[in-house]
């Protein structure tokens, strides 16, 4: 119960992982300094780091994440970022607004996240320089 | 006298209710049915029962006895009524699993929804078919306040606390303030947190379900075949093909959230009932809701699906996914009373018009199942294992 089983849209096994890292590290771009209890979650045009809080997440429960945002197409900084999800099965997303807060360069909170249904959800992370949005995505599968 | 009697119902609802709902076990010709590691999973995430009951600290006489006491005395008091003729019990009767088994209730006026069991309400993130209350305790005003309901108004909840040296003791004992000293609108709260302390023991029992899920869980064979067939043909097409988990998963059978599922929202012709869309407005307007000055718990800590909560257009039409626990006792059912019975609500399910619904585009849950005679049978079946007796304390 509440085990989740999760992979990455943009990095969907480790061999994806890896795959993009060699690509990132032939452009010559700095991955990001991750730090503990972080995941990744990078694309060729960007990458972030995130944590969730609590770390194991669980249908119906409510919870927060960190987003670290290292890498961005523009110089820009990050100015925000927008996390949200869909159950692309369903057609439908979350009944809540998650709340952010930036708490540093490029460092976002977020608070009042919650997943209401088992299934897949498709976690959608906008980073936003200006008016350019770039778009990393994650998909999280719960179970009941 | 009206409160012995309901309780000497509880405890005639316990006796009848107990076993009297199971089907025949399995005959032993009968090969039970094999369940995949992805059924087993499922449902073994239907326990396990009962969970714990943590008190509710935006109401600080949850668990208290005192106010158990006087919230159990007030939820049986007719004089809390305008007319003095009605109480919490008319709609919410003991003998009939705390509903009233009508399509929908009659209070002073008939009233567009059909009465919500009460049992295992600890659970719940919001009260009622539309959520339109984040707490027990401030859901507990609205019937009191309604003009079909119970017709009262603050001044009078203060004036029947104040003037009935029963209730007045009982009431200083809890809040350690006079009624008559505090506001009308204070001791409307007050009260309200007493009815919720007592609702809050009104808890169901173990069902022949848990048992079948225990014995699983442990591998006992011999324990699990106890379990009618049918039953457990059932509980593949409930967490499986039938999607019935997606929304109604869980230990308390339900996600605590809102759906629509294609039941028609019109509560009389040209008047639409508005479910969730409705509710989120009163929950925001309201001065009992958990951001509100009654949350007795300064740091908010039940109060984020409150704060994040956010109205949408599919919340049109759209009303509470209600536990699935005595489900088998509640007839009739859906927000609106206009099932009669499990059978009926199946095929509902089986035959859904998926153009009464407002979802959103994109691939819908809930679609026609176009279920055979014999699983809809199987899963009523299952469904009809899910009761148990209630008890409420005395």
């Amino acid at each position: 119960m509440g085990v989740i089983k999760h992979w990455s849209r943009v990095c969907g096994s480790g061999v994806a992982l890896l795959l993009a890292i060699v690509i990132l590290g032939a452009d010559g771009a700095a991955a990001c300094e991750v730090p503990e209890g972080f995941a990744r979650l990078a694309s060729p045009q960007a990458e972030i780091a995130y944590r969730w809080e609590p770390a194991e997440l669980k249908v119906g429960r409510f919870f927060a994440a960190e987003v670290i945002a290292c890498r961005a197409p523009d110089a820009e900084p990050v100015r925000t970022v927008v996390l949200d999800a869909q159950m692309p099965a369903h057609g439908h997303g979350m009944n809540y607004r998650p709340a952010v807060a930036e708490t540093g360069p490029g460092r976002f909170r977020f608070t009042g996240l919650m997943l209401h249904m088992p299934g897949t959800w498709r976690l959608t992370f906008d980073l936003f320089q200006g008016d350019r949005r770039t778009r990393l995505t994650r998909d999280i599968t719960l179970k009941p | 006298m009206r409160a012995a009697t309901a309780i000497a119902g509880l405890a005639a609802l316990a006796i009848a209710s107990g076993g009297a709902l199971v089907g025949a076990p399995m005959a032993r010709d009968e090969p039970a049915p094999a369940f995949s590691d992805a059924e087993r999973a499922a449902i073994l995430a239907h326990g396990p029962w009962p969970p714990s009951f943590d008190r509710d600290p935006s109401n600080r006489v949850s668990g208290n006895a005192a106010a158990i006491a006087l919230g159990r005395q007030l939820f049986f008091d007719t004089r809390l009524s305008a007319d003095g003729k009605r109480s919490c019990a008319t709609c919410h009767d003991p003998a009939l699993a705390f509903s009233d088994g009508r399509e929908r209730s009659i209070g002073l006026a008939r009233v567009d929804r059909n009465a919500i069991a009460l049992a295992n309400l600890r659970l719940n993130r919001w009260f009622g078919w539309s959520g339109a209350a984040d707490s027990l305790w401030s859901h507990s005003i609205r019937p009191i306040l309604d003009d079909k309901e119970l017709g009262a108004t603050p001044q009078h909840a203060r004036d029947l606390a104040a003037a009935d040296a029963g209730l007045a003791a009982a009431y200083a004992s809890v809040f350690a303030t006079a009624a008559a000293d505090d506001q009308p609108e204070r001791v409307l709260v007050n009260i309200a947190k007493a009815l919720a302390a007592f609702q809050e023991t009104i808890v169901s029992g173990r069902t022949p379900f848990d048992d079948f899920r225990d014995a699983m869980e442990r591998g006992d064979r011999e324990a699990m075949a106890r379990y009618p067939v049918a039953a457990q043909r059932g509980l593949p097409i409930f967490v499986g093909k039938g999607q019935c988990s997606a929304c109604h998963f869980g230990p308390n059978f339900t996600n605590g959230e809102f759906d629509d599922v294609g039941v028609p929202y019109f509560a009389e012709p040209g008047r639409v009932d508005q479910g969730r869309h409705g509710g989120i407005a009163l929950l925001r307007a309201s001065p009992f809701g958990l951001l509100g000055p009654y949350n007795d718990d300064p740091a908010r800590t039940t109060a984020a699906p409150t704060r994040h909560v956010e109205p949408q257009h599919r919340n049109w039409g759209e009303f509470r996914v209600p536990s699935l626990r005595n489900v088998a006792l509640t007839a009739p059912y859906m927000h609106n009373g206009s099932l009669p019975t499990l059978e009926a609500v199946v095929r509902h399910y089986s035959e859904v018009d998926i153009e009464r619904l407002h979802g959103d585009d994109g691939a819908r849950l809930v679609r026609p199942l176009h279920l055979s005679p014999r699983e809809i049978a199987d899963l009523v079946s299952f469904l009809e294992t899910l009761s148990a007796p209630v008890s409420a304390t005395k």
